[in-house]
């Protein structure tokens, strides 16, 4: 459980829940189907489905506007 | 579950880049259209996050920049994989249109200042590639397509077509959220689903890290098969060169920007082993890499030291156009471009034309129409388009002809079949299992099959073997259980993927030479045999079984 917790946290992209306005274009717009939204505490937010499944394409930042989303590439991506 | 009942003259399968130029063509004859994609049209397929390079001649010098000297290019960087005549229709005859085109609809072609930055590399006598910055390019066209009164239908994967007296007449699919049913009626249908990838083991762990979209699985192609098209050229198992952790594309830039590989006795390899060295074409820069590294002389790196600093500031810049995380990737590996090589790898294999400037996939004319009626193909999922340049012309030129075709059609000879709830219950069966294996769990086999026995090292034994076990993997779909339904759109993706492959194994036992080595590499028939094999395998399902036939290209 814990691993899969990392898992889902450390995968890209990430959300900056702060800035997040929970308007769902990533949720819309990413072509991995991997970002759902979700309801947390009242409020619409995103998360990240389908880690795996990320081709990292970017494209969830380019068109979030708030600027909430940052890429964190995972160590088995940095390391090999 | 509901079923929405639509129709429509024309029904585009897929809305990447390809698709949206489609979709965009039939429109503006005056056609109505249904675009349905597995993603947004806005940010889907292979260019959804950017692309960074377009192939073309401009006329801008009498020696290599003309439509004669291009088509000089394409048979010699890709003899016997494509007609002449029907490139020079759905690529040379659309190239102006596209290119004023992409100005048109708010993504030009151009630099800032109105000039085309243009490269060259992979074996082109001149400088083909025009860089430019294509991160706004499909949302562009996804607003374009919707301005247009397309009706599109996002999040929609397509799993079947629907055909009647011989001819295809619309498609059916679903929502990947909604679980809610389309059943398309459509005079014409266009299939632009790109190349299929997630085909082979991927060095770099996670199958879905793939050079090329990875959610293009080749759904087109086989739906196209099953409902009697012609295939060509999915022999080829096409490969690039890779940052080693990141599969992402970029090769194109660095080796046009002056890139140098280099292996780790500090030797500039390529230089030594090919007249154009560094920008041969691509195929010949795999086998020599390949070959460096059976070798023992990995790893292999890029080198960019020698860059002057303007060049290498739009290196960084467009590698960036290209895939926009790639610069943050190359940060936090540490790597930087300008002050020591960077370790890259071949990637994996994946199903795709040749060349950058023939494809492979629905056998298609010029006028994109495929082998069956009412069924056009074009980008990566036909056999006479590829990459952008050939999305966004041949695109295009599907579109046209589509909505030539749905217009002329007269109204009473077509009236489509009615689809029974128990024929669209069939695609939802993955779901309805109580046990059974996960998708990824299949898929895996696949891969690890096709690249021990479908790979860059081809046997007649080796590929009856791999046919065999993909045979024997065949088994199980019917047992692939789904617990949601994005996991049921990669139930079928699976499905796609399994076809190819073993369309892959029968197109290659059936090529006894080798031909743009390493991508058809026969060690049984090492050789190219310009006598006997210039042209395509044309691959057709006759029943359940495959039948491969020769067509010359003279």
């Amino acid at each position: 459980m814990l691993n899969e917790k990392i898992r889902r946290e450390k995968m890209p992209p990430t959300f900056d829940m702060e800035k997040c306005s929970g308007c769902g274009t990533c949720d819309d717009i990413c072509p991995a189907d991997a970002i759902y939204m979700k309801t947390s505490d009242d409020a619409d937010v995103p998360y990240l489905k389908y880690p795996e499944e990320c081709w990292h394409c970017g494209s969830c930042r380019q068109d979030c506007p708030e600027g909430a989303i940052e890429i964190q590439f995972p160590p088995d991506m940095l390391s090999i | 579950m509901e079923v929405t009942n639509l129709s429509t003259d024309v029904l585009i399968v897929g809305g990447g880049l390809a698709g949206t130029n489609a979709a965009m063509g039939a429109a503006e004859k005056g056609a109505s259209v249904v675009v349905a994609d597995k993603g947004n049209i806005n940010r889907s397929g292979d260019v959804g996050g950017g692309v960074d390079h377009f192939l073309a001649y401009l006329n801008q010098d009498p020696e290599w920049d003309t439509q004669d000297a291009f088509l000089s290019y394409v048979e010699k960087i890709g003899r016997g994989t494509g007609h002449l005549s029907i490139i020079e229709s759905v690529f040379c005859a659309e190239l102006p249109d596209a290119i004023e085109r992409m100005a048109r609809i708010g993504n030009p072609l151009t630099q800032p200042d109105g000039s085309f930055y243009r490269t060259g590399s992979m074996g082109q006598p001149g400088t083909y590639w025009i860089n430019f910055n294509g991160k706004r390019l499909k949302p562009c066209l996804g607003e374009a397509v919707r301005k247009l009164g397309c009706t599109v239908l996002d999040k929609v994967i397509m799993v079947d077509l629907l055909t009647h007296q011989g001819a295809v007449v619309g498609g059916i699919g679903f929502h990947i959220r909604t679980g809610n049913f389309y059943v398309i009626h459509a005079k014409a249908t266009i299939i632009a689903t790109g190349n299929t990838n997630r085909l082979y083991e991927n060095p770099r762990i996670n199958p879905f890290n793939t050079w090329l979209c990875p959610f293009d699985t080749g759904d087109g192609q086989i739906m196209a098969l099953n409902a009697g098209a012609a295939l060509t050229n999915m022999e080829y198992m096409r490969m690039t060169l890779l940052p080693k952790g990141f599969a992402a594309p970029g090769f194109n830039a660095l080796v046009g920007m002056g890139g140098r590989f280099l292996n780790s006795l500090g030797e500039y390899y390529m230089e030594k082993n090919h007249p154009m060295g560094n920008r041969a074409p691509r195929y010949e820069v795999v086998f020599y890499t390949l070959e460096e590294l059976r070798k023992g002389h990995g790893p292999i790196y890029i080198d960019c030291r020698h860059l002057n600093d303007k060049d290498l500031a739009h290196l960084k810049t467009t590698l960036g156009y290209d895939k926009d995380t790639l610069p943050d990737y190359l940060t936090q590996r540490g790597e930087d471009l300008g002050a020591k090589p960077v370790e890259i790898t071949v990637s994996e294999g994946m199903q795709a034309g040749p060349t950058e400037v023939t494809g492979s996939g629905v056998k298609i004319d010029k006028d994109s129409a495929s082998t069956v009626p009412g069924l056009y193909a074009c980008g990566d999922a036909a056999d006479h388009n590829r990459c952008a340049h050939g999305a966004v012309t041949g695109g295009y030129k599907a579109g046209k002809s589509a909505a030539d075709y749905a217009l002329g059609l007269k109204h009473a000879d077509s009236v489509p079949p009615s689809t029974s709830r128990e024929e669209i219950n069939r695609f939802m069966e993955p779901l309805n299992r109580t046990s059974g294996y996960p998708y990824r769990q299949i898929e895996d086999a696949i891969r690890k099959v096709m690249a021990e026995h479908v790979g860059p090292m081809r046997s007649e034994q080796g590929l009856k073997i791999g046919l065999d076990k993909l045979q024997r993997i065949e088994q199980y779909l019917d047992e692939m259980k789904a617990d949601d339904l994005h996991e049921l759109m990669r139930s079928h993706e699976t499905r796609s993927i399994l076809s190819v492959g073993k369309v892959m194994a029968h197109t290659a036992l059936f090529r006894t030479e080798s031909r743009n080595k390493p991508y058809h590499h026969r060690l049984d028939f090492p050789d190219t045999d310009n006598r006997k094999w210039c042209g395509l395998v044309v691959v057709q399902k006759k029943g359940h079984e495959f039948s491969c036939s020769f067509e010359a290209v003279p």
